[in-house]
């Protein structure tokens, strides 16, 4: 339990990182953002543009000098995220040393599984167009590259879910449809029936009608009820009543500000 | 040096004005008055003349009327008191700069009787009003300016003991400071005392009514000086302008010590401070605890680079009118402020603990909390803590906890 004493940063351009679709304003946001996202900050995330946000709006030339100079000597990526995270004084040691070593874990992993992984994670950051994009780049690896069939077949499944949320419907129809074709999973099979009934312009390949049991259907049926049911009670809903219930004056101004949100967070989803 | 350094010393009935390094100073009744049927203003024995005559409408006690928010009619027109104030302090600091030639202020510290945020807040603006920086414009307490004057004489002025008594029309004071020398740094502990034994001081003008004044006096440093050893005693005040009335009084006081009569006492003090104002190092290395200066330290407990330390937002000593900061802290793991208030007695600290009711759960490390203090006077601090969110990441909300803490 403690305050910790902030560096005083007069940021007058905050740096943009661009997977987030966010700016960030102090080195303690830059550090959290690192310490937070390894996935999104191993591969490039240091560049000109850090340096100059580090050298000129953090006022720590000194150590942007140091830090370009050991990425011009090849020094590991690693190890210059792990210096920013030391030098901010943000986190402990002992912190920085767990950092190190989920990089180290993370390196170990086959390629395919690390874009994987990067792509779950912006899935859950709901950066859906980024993760659809890793997503395809896993499926034009050679099979070798891939790995095994279920694998792939969980990338599709992935893929599927991405374009779903994009409201890219036949692409994800046919995302799922491979994932089945590869795992034959019920799973899968729910989705695809999940899809018709919620658009009815989305129509599964022929081969897939006799699997749409009418068992299944009215399992789907119940599940999207219940979805129907938990989303009228959700919070964000709540919110949005009370603020229909405010004067004017403050309804307008909330409303300005809820519109600004969900347009940040569609460019987001769509980028 | 350009520009001049000026010691102002503001009471209801008098006022004195000085400048440092130079002889010359004046002394005026706090009076301003306007002529008739004409925008043309004057301060001190003019308006009494204007006024005597029949060409003028005279306005006293202007200090009293700002602090009460009082107005005054002229000639059909009402005026607030601050803006007489403001008129009545351009007129007086006019003299020093025509006197010396000099259309700079480079320091000017107010010094009065009894010094409220009102009050200072009302001098601030008369001094924004009069194009005068608010960074050149201090104001004190008489104890303080006292310290400053006694401090900047002889070593041996103020080897023991030193005490003044101000006779004025209005009231009776006593100031008594004494140096303690520390291992660290010298502490001036200086308090004072408004006499009950107040005279009027036309008294003084018969014998009989001399007696009497002379026997009060005698009483007053019996009182406060007895049993204690002292090297100088200051006397100070209209009162005291002719002290042939204080014959026993004076046998008194000049047992055993120096004693010495210096009307602009306060004044000189006020121009001290300012000279000392503009110097990189204090030539003045003490802690001076006295009225209008924090008897306390308030200081947070904070992490630096995974050490622990005290975060001192204020110290004892500080003026608390000037004592104003404001820190941004990242909060790890707690759900409160505590604050550490140790008086001069430090078996006496304690600690001032704010919850944070009403902000945000977020995770550790991402709530940005900006604190503001500030003093309402030097017993009362003010703090205000915002939610200043983590930036983008966690978007700051409008929680603000505004909070009175006595020291």
């Amino acid at each position: 339990m403690s305050l910790i004493l902030c560096r005083q940063e007069p940021v007058k351009r905050p740096f943009f990182f661009e997977y987030l679709g966010i700016r960030i304003f102090s080195s303690q946001e830059l550090c959290y953002v690192i310490y937070n996202n390894p996935l999104l900050v191993m591969e490039g995330f240091i560049d000109e543009s850090l340096l100059e946000f580090i050298r000129e709006d953090l006022d720590m030339a000194f150590f942007a000098a140091k830090l370009e100079k050991w990425q011009k000597s090849d020094e590991e990526e690693d190890e210059l995220l792990a210096m920013i995270l030391h030098e901010c004084d943000y986190y402990s040691a002992s912190e920085v040393g767990q950092f190190r070593q989920k990089l180290a874990s993370l390196r170990r992993l086959p390629q395919s599984e690390l874009f994987k992984e990067k792509a779950d994670f912006l899935f859950h950051k709901k950066q859906y167009g980024k993760a659809a994009a890793l997503y395809l780049k896993i499926l034009n690896m050679t099979k070798a590259d891939r790995g095994s069939d279920a694998f792939t077949a969980k990338v599709y499944n992935n893929l599927g879910a991405a374009y779903a949320r994009l409201f890219l419907m036949d692409k994800a129809l046919s995302a799922y449809e491979k994932s089945y074709e590869l795992s034959k999973s019920e799973e899968a099979l729910k989705k695809i029936c999940h899809l018709s009934q919620w658009n009815a312009s989305v129509v599964p390949g022929e081969r897939f009608l006799p699997l749409m049991t009418e068992e299944l259907q009215k399992i789907c049926r119940e599940e999207r009820e219940l979805a129907d049911e938990a989303a009228g009670k959700a919070q964000s809903l709540n919110e949005l009543e009370q603020l229909f219930q405010k004067d004017p004056i403050k309804r307008f101004q909330g409303a300005g500000e809820l519109v600004s949100k969900w347009k940040k967070e569609y460019r987001n989803i769509m980028s | 040096m350009d520009g001049l350094i000026i010691g102002l010393d503001l009471c209801d009935a008098y006022t004195r004005i000085c400048c440092h390094d130079r002889e010359k100073s004046w002394s005026i009744p706090t009076v301003i008055c306007k002529k008739k049927d004409e925008e043309a203003w004057y301060i001190g024995e003019e308006a009494y003349a204007y006024t005597l005559v029949g060409e003028g409408i005279i306005v006293d006690k202007l200090i009293k009327m700002v602090r009460k928010d009082g107005t005054a009619t002229l000639g059909g027109t009402k005026y607030e008191g601050l803006d007489l104030l403001k008129l009545f302090l351009k007129k007086i600091l006019k003299l020093p700069m025509e006197e010396f030639f000099c259309e700079e202020i480079k320091q000017l510290v107010i010094t009065m009787q009894k010094v409220d945020g009102k009050l200072m807040d009302a001098l601030m603006y008369c001094a924004d009003a009069l194009g005068i920086e608010r960074e050149r414009v201090h104001i004190i307490s008489h104890t303080e300016s006292f310290v400053y004057y006694v401090l900047s004489q002889k070593k041996e002025v103020w080897g023991n003991q030193v005490g003044v008594f101000d006779l004025s029309e209005d009231s009776f004071h006593y100031h008594e400071l004494k140096v303690q020398r520390g291992l660290r740094k010298m502490m001036v502990i200086a308090e004072h005392e408004a006499l009950e034994e107040s005279f009027n001081l036309d008294i003084l003008d018969t014998p009989s009514g001399g007696k009497l004044a002379d026997k009060i006096l005698c009483s007053c440093v019996d009182r406060l000086m007895q049993k204690k050893l002292f090297s100088s005693v200051f006397l100070t005040g209209k009162g005291f302008e002719c002290h042939d009335w204080a014959k026993d009084s004076m046998k008194m006081l000049c047992s055993r010590r120096k004693v010495y009569m210096e009307p602009e006492l306060f004044a000189r003090g006020a121009a001290f401070k300012g000279m000392d104002y503009l110097q990189d190092n204090s030539a003045y290395p003490f802690i001076c605890i006295c009225e209008g200066h924090l008897h306390s330290t308030v200081s947070l407990r904070v992490l630096h680079k995974e050490r622990e330390s005290q975060l001192i937002v204020a110290a004892a000593g500080d003026n608390w009118y000037e004592a104003k900061s404001s820190v941004d802290l990242i909060i790890d793991k707690q759900d409160y402020v505590e604050f550490l208030v140790t008086p001069m007695d430090p078996k006496q600290k304690r600690l001032v603990k704010i919850p944070l009711e009403g902000f945000p759960n977020r995770p550790d490390r991402t709530t940005r909390l900006g604190i503001s203090f500030g003093f309402l006077d030097e017993k009362t601090m003010a703090v205000v803590l915002k939610d200043k969110g983590f930036g983008e990441l966690f978007p700051a909300t409008d929680a603000v906890i505004r909070q009175e803490v006595m020291l």
